[in-house]
């Protein structure tokens, strides 16, 4: 078992190296080749040669591409200084670099940033889980039943609406005409939690109708792999009664795989939901790193990046460990 | 600059105060909260004459609402945050009109709706800068009893200090140049950061005689300095916070010290800001700024449909970028004649239109650039700019209305529904030996009506047989590195260029200088002149701008140029940009100043006390 | 479901496993017998809501097939601009719903008035064009990874599982945004136009493979110890012979089933980057485009919004209950 561990987390750390030295190499060597100056846009409409220096003193961009990964990487590990003139900066550990628009420190950014996102991370897989297990737990209990083949179809529909257009159809409706709930405005959970969920609320919703659908799917077609099996027929044999059945043997293997299913999912969430976030404009990871997308902010990029591609991994990780304490069949070579 | 909107003029070519036809609903002053405490009667009331009942533009014409009462919060909304708060830093036009909240430099803008706000007219300084030396040499005095937040007195050598920190440019990029380019002469001085000098004024250019008076030394005459002094880059900084490392350099965007009647209490870039009045302003000191409410809030980062609907449900009271509200929101005020009577379409003092540059080989022959200015159908353009009220008047000129000296003149008529004259462009065409067409590019940004525009010329051009790809580029870096590098330009072929411009301050060398003048065509980027102008004709006027004090020669100069840039076919101008603008009702002192284009945030207050 | 559920990026599907360190149960079970594509598609005639599906699929290729035959019978074509329908102060269409007409079936856009039909053809044909290549692209790319991982093993097996990992691990959208707007306009030759088409194709089915790679591994380690491969190798078969003429013709079940579930899930990719404004350039149309352009007016031509979005719903839901047929074709355990 902790061999396993270290090994899977040994690897994890290599696919986040990958990861880092990809987005780095594409997003500071792009520019190069295209022949646009990282100095230039920060400088803006007025780009004189000494204007130009200092920023790439600053940004260190005068170092070669290597040396530039080696400091970011170093980053991760200790604080950085930047010394430029009067302007000395330390970066505290861990140091994602500066912004290049409004000279912020990308962590700073981030953890400004990332409530928002926790925040639709937390709340809407809480609905998806509900509602999807549930609603393929019914369906699969009683197959070809009208209830079944509704659900199914409004699953399958769901799984088909592009979740903008979900997002921004409920916003029109519920908040422009019929003014149910008031304009999204997120407020932190601390400082008023049913605003909080008041703001949140449509987010989750549209967010968590598409995943709904797709475990409500899922929940179903393994239910009924499962019910086939032979020690499921064992049990029924035996005189349990259905519940225990269905609660205690079948909804076991089913729970492992959603579990899976979900840590994924929620780890790929906490990275920031592009979409969803700037339909609604809350202002989570994925519109941080959608505007600074649009502002070329090469470090906000990539503290972004590496930061949702660090979740995923560590979502695997921790789903790998699940899936074995839950599974013991599950073999860990 | 179309993303930056600027400075604008007026005149002093008297657009008269079409003083309210219905002065008598002027001001729905409510029940009043306090009353004005200290001397401040907004002098933007003005008396009465300038007031005006609300209605639609009202607000470009007097002030509407015009009120003393005092309390309040002004809730301001912004889509993004300030290109930069550090005034020496900023260039957005919006960013400057709101630095009047807080930063006060020796000359600023009368706060008088209309083209008096175009007036630059003495704020730290006691009277306008006084000349000699034969135009080369002007010295102001300071008033007394101006400080800094901290209760400082400001001096002229803290004036000199901010001057200085404009030529940090490695450091404080991103702000105009102007005053650089004009006091350096040669010296290169490093700015106040490698300064040698003990208490860090070296810079040779300007001298401070004692703490009450400054004096610039210029190397040649300059008819508007009185203007560059208005900007906020020429604004007093404190050497203790700008020298110290926490507080100082490119932090000092976080930590701006006041000089002005609000000081800011809290900053979080893209979310809020958040001013509160600055108890060592002295209103006795000001004749241009004003305090009425009790708090300040700017929200930022709000998506731009959402920041409207905000707007219109009273749950702002105006935006400030100013760049006029989206089409649904323009749908519904046009729609709604209550909303409609807070709402104004202010000339931004921008003019649209397309760079046709002469270095692009199938631009290159002037007849081709005459095909293209004919072929245009100028009312889809101003449709694709938002129409005739959310987009802009028709333009036939470079030089926009608003600009002191223009005048109205149409080189290439369009036919009389101004949708293209085809057959005169075919005639070109014919001329220029392509009687089939070309193919070219179109550049534009990838955001906001640039695409609209590129997509309605390519329609017009194609009608022609003119074959234009559109080439959509990031917005952030489309000014300053795609289309501001002439060797790109000519690399990527993008013979037309979708471009906006308003002038730096109202006068004309302050909008041609960067677009029309050949020796400022800036090869490592940022360049500003697309067409890649070089005219003997528009230099020698330029110079004559900034050498005589004439009015009638400097209005001279404006036409010698638009008409010279016309007749090169250079550029192609399809409207005189427009905003739709609403402000809350309870919004009280609501006008558009011209020196912006746009509300004059710093006079307004609010009437319901909250 | 997606490869953009939602959008966050992980990659999952109700028929397939969930990545785990070792998939010891390969999910589409049982596809043994060589006749199986056979029955399967006799299974598929006889599903009427598949096959109904199907004919919509059909239609929608055959639209963007020949759009350009249909563009003269669509107010002429997705680029041409009627100014004269358009209110100049409001910049909407005039008349009813959108500018509905004899000549406008679906109405007119605003600002332009180009034909909102044509326009939905001609994002039809970008949309199909790019999910089809992508998935084609995902599928090749994901097969050649599961069959090196899943027959030789090993080392190989190690180096194929961690670039698997690594392409997992990305977060796709943003990653796409960012690399689409850091492009130059044209580059390789490509105008601006195809250079987005084939960036889109490679960022779409250039992350989507991995995922299909754990699936075909999981399949191959199965089949690997299957008799009838032992008895081939016992024969004398190269591993070349076995791989194509003994493991792959099993794999068409999983590839069936895979890829007609992935177009659906494309098309929703290629519509979310449209709409985040990094998809088909302009002036050109997209579904995802028009419905960003559209959100501008939701309020007073609702029609703009809901023409796109219906499109998109009714494409990738035919596509849907298609690919479920598919699956249920081959596994009717799995089915309705």
């Amino acid at each position: 078992m902790i061999a396993f561990l270290i090994r899977r987390i040994i690897q994890a750390v290599t696919v986040l190296l990958a990861v880092s030295l990809i987005t780095f190499g594409l997003f500071f060597l792009v520019p190069k080749l295209t022949g646009s100056d990282p100095a230039a846009l920060f400088a803006g409409r007025v780009t004189n040669p000494d204007a130009l220096n200092g920023i790439r003193i600053k940004l260190g961009l005068n170092h070669p591409l290597l040396q530039q990964y080696w400091d970011y990487l170093g980053g991760f590990f200790h604080a950085r200084h930047f010394d430029d003139g009067p302007d000395k900066t330390t970066c505290s550990w861990p140091c994602l670099g500066y912004s290049f628009k409004n000279d912020l420190s990308v962590g700073h950014l981030i953890a400004d940033r990332f409530p928002v996102t926790l925040s639709l991370a937390i709340g809407a897989p809480i609905i998806w889980l509900v509602t999807g297990v549930t609603v393929g737990r019914i369906s699969a209990l009683r197959p070809r039943s009208m209830a079944d083949r509704a659900s199914m179809l409004v699953a399958l529909a769901a799984i088909s609406l592009p979740v903008y257009f979900t997002a921004a159809v409920l916003r029109l409706f519920v908040v422009y005409d019929w003014h149910w709930l008031p304009d999204i405005n997120y407020v932190g959970f601390t400082h008023d939690p049913v605003l909080w969920a008041k703001n949140l609320l449509l987010p989750w919703i549209s967010l968590a109708t598409l995943y709904a659908a797709s475990y409500a799917r899922f929940t179903r077609a393994s239910m009924l792999d499962v019910l086939n099996e032979d020690y499921i027929r064992t049990a029924r044999a035996k005189g349990l009664p259905e519940r225990t059945v269905i609660n205690r043997h079948a909804m076991r293997p089913v729970g492992t795989l959603i579990i899976t299913l979900f840590g994924m999912d929620v780890g790929a969430l906490m990275g920031g939901a592009i979409l969803t976030e700037s339909v609604f404009g809350l202002p989570g990871l994925g519109k941080l790193g959608y505007d600074a997308i649009s502002q070329h902010d090469l470090p906000i990029i990539m503290g972004v990046t590496i930061l949702a591609a660090f979740f995923i991994v560590v979502a695997n990780v921790v789903v790998d460990m699940l899936y074995a304490v839950i599974d013991p069949r599950v073999r860990l070579s | 600059m179309s993303n930056r909107r600027s400075k604008v003029a007026f005149a002093a070519t008297s657009v008269v105060l079409t003083i309210a036809v219905a002065a008598c609903g002027s001001s729905s002053s409510s029940p009043s909260s306090t009353k004005t405490s200290g001397g401040v009667a907004p002098t933007t009331a003005g008396g009465d004459q300038g007031n005006v009942a609300a209605a639609f533009n009202a607000a470009t014409k007097g002030v509407v609402n015009a009120s003393t009462t005092k309390g309040g919060t002004l809730n301001l909304l912004a889509t993004a945050d300030f290109d930069n708060l550090d005034p020496t830093r900023t260039y957005y036009a919006y960013s400057w009109d709101f630095q009047r909240f807080f930063t006060r430099s020796l000359m600023g803008f009368d706060s008088k709706p209309g083209a008096d706000g175009t007036k630059a007219v003495p704020d730290l300084a006691t009277g306008k800068g006084v000349v000699s030396n034969g135009g080369k040499t002007i010295t102001y005095t300071l008033k007394d009893g101006v400080k800094f937040q901290d209760g400082t007195a400001i001096t002229s050598k803290d004036i000199k200090y901010g001057v200085e920190r404009n030529f940090a440019q490695d450091i404080l990029p991103g702000g105009p140049t102007y005053l650089h380019d004009m006091l350096d002469e040669g010296q290169n001085y490093p700015g106040p950061y490698k300064d040698t000098d003990p208490n860090k004024l070296g810079l040779k250019s300007v001298q401070t005689p004692d703490d009450k008076t400054i004096v610039f030394n210029l190397s040649a005459p300059y008819s508007d300095w009185d203007y560059i002094m208005t900007l906020p880059s020429a604004a007093p900084v404190e050497e203790k916070f700008d020298q110290d490392p926490n507080t100082g350099g490119a932090k000092y965007a976080n930590h701006v010290q006041s000089t002005g009647p609000y000081e800011i209490q809290s900053y979080e870039p893209n979310k809020s800001l958040v001013l509160v009045p600055n108890p060592n302003w002295d209103p006795s000191t000001d004749t241009i700024h004003h305090q009425l409410v009790n708090k300040v809030v700017l929200t930022e980062g709000l998506d731009s449909d959402d920041m409207d609907k905000r707007l219109l449900s009273g749950q702002g009271d105006i935006e400030i970028e100013s760049t006029g509200v989206q089409s649904a929101a323009q749908t519904q005020i046009l729609r709604d004649p209550t909303l409609k009577k807070s709402s104004d379409s202010p000339l931004t003092g921008f003019t649209r239109m397309f760079a046709l540059d002469q270095n692009v080989p199938e631009l290159s022959n002037l007849d081709c650039r005459k095909a293209v200015e004919y072929a245009t159908n100028k009312v889809d353009l101003q449709t694709a700019r938002g129409g005739p009220i959310g987009g802009g008047d028709i333009a036939t000129t470079v030089a926009p209305p608003t600009l002191p000296g223009y005048q109205s003149f149409n080189n290439y008529p369009v036919g009389s529904d101004n949708t293209g004259d085809l057959t005169q462009a075919k005639a070109e065409l014919a001329k220029c030996g392509k009687p089939t067409g070309f193919h070219t590019n179109i550049a534009t940004t990838n955001k906001g009506k640039g695409p609209k525009v590129a997509q309605a010329l390519q329609a017009a051009l194609a009608r022609v047989g003119i074959q234009a790809d559109i080439q959509q580029f990031d917005s952030s870096s489309y000014y300053s590195t795609v289309v501001g590098t002439p060797s790109n330009v000519h690399k990527k072929d993008l013979g037309i260029i979708v471009a906006g411009w308003g002038a730096d301050f109202p006068t004309g060398f302050g909008y041609f200088s960067a677009i029309a003048d050949g020796r400022k065509i800036l090869q490592s980027g940022g360049n500003s002149n697309w067409a890649e102008v070089n005219d003997p004709a528009i230099n020698a006027a330029l110079d004559d701008m900034t050498a005589t004090t004439d009015a009638a020669q400097k209005a001279k100069d404006v036409q010698t140029i638009d008409h010279a840039l016309m007749d090169g076919a250079y550029y192609l101008p399809f409207t005189y940009d427009k905003a739709l603008t609403y402000h809350n009702p309870r919004v009280t002192n609501v006008y558009i100043t011209n020196a912006f284009g746009m509300y004059d945030f710093d006079s307004m207050g609010v009437n319901d006390g909250k | 479901m997606t490869t953009l559920p939602g959008d966050a990026s992980t990659l999952h599907d109700d028929f397939g496993e969930p990545s785990t360190p070792e998939p010891g149960t390969p999910a589409a079970k049982a596809i043994e017998g060589r006749s199986l594509t056979k029955i399967a598609w006799t299974r598929l005639k006889r599903d009427r809501v598949a096959m109904t599906a199907g004919c919509v699929v059909v239609f929608m290729c055959l639209l963007g097939l020949f759009s350009a035959l249909i563009y003269p019978h669509l107010g002429g074509g997705p680029q041409l601009p009627h100014s004269d329908l358009i209110d100049g102060n409001t910049t909407l269409p005039t008349g009813t719903a959108g500018g509905v007409s004899a000549q406008h079936w679906l109405g007119v856009d605003p600002t332009f008035g180009r034909d909102i039909a044509a326009r939905i053809v001609e994002g039809a044909k970008w949309s199909l064009l790019i999910s089809f290549a992508s998935t084609v692209l995902t599928v090749i790319l994901g097969l050649v990874a599961g069959l090196l991982a899943g027959y030789f093993g090993g080392w190989v097996d190690s180096a194929v599982n961690w670039l698997m990992a690594v392409f997992l691990a990305f977060p796709v959208v943003l990653f796409g945004i960012a690399l689409v707007s850091g492009m130059p306009t044209t580059a390789f030759g490509l105008d601006n136009l195809w250079l987005h088409v084939v960036l889109l194709i490679l960022i779409i089915g250039g992350f989507g493979w991995a995922y299909f790679g754990r699936i075909v591994r999981g399949q191959v380690l199965t089949l690997r110890e299957k008799e009838f491969v032992d008895a081939s190798r016992s024969l004398g078969a190269s591993e070349l012979r076995i791989v194509f003429k003994e493991i792959m013709p099993n794999l068409v079940a999983p590839i069936l089933v895979f890829t007609s579930l992935q177009i659906p899930a494309n098309i929703l990719a290629e519509a979310a980057f449209s709409f985040l404004g990094v998809g088909i350039p302009l002036p050109h149309a997209s579904w995802g485009g028009m419905l960003n352009d559209a959100l501008n007016y939701y309020e007073y031509d609702p029609a703009y919004l809901f023409i796109p979005g219906i499109a998109i719903f009714v494409t990738v839901l035919a596509f849907n209950l298609f690919g479920d047929g598919v699956r249920d074709a081959f596994d009717p355990k799995a089915g309705r």
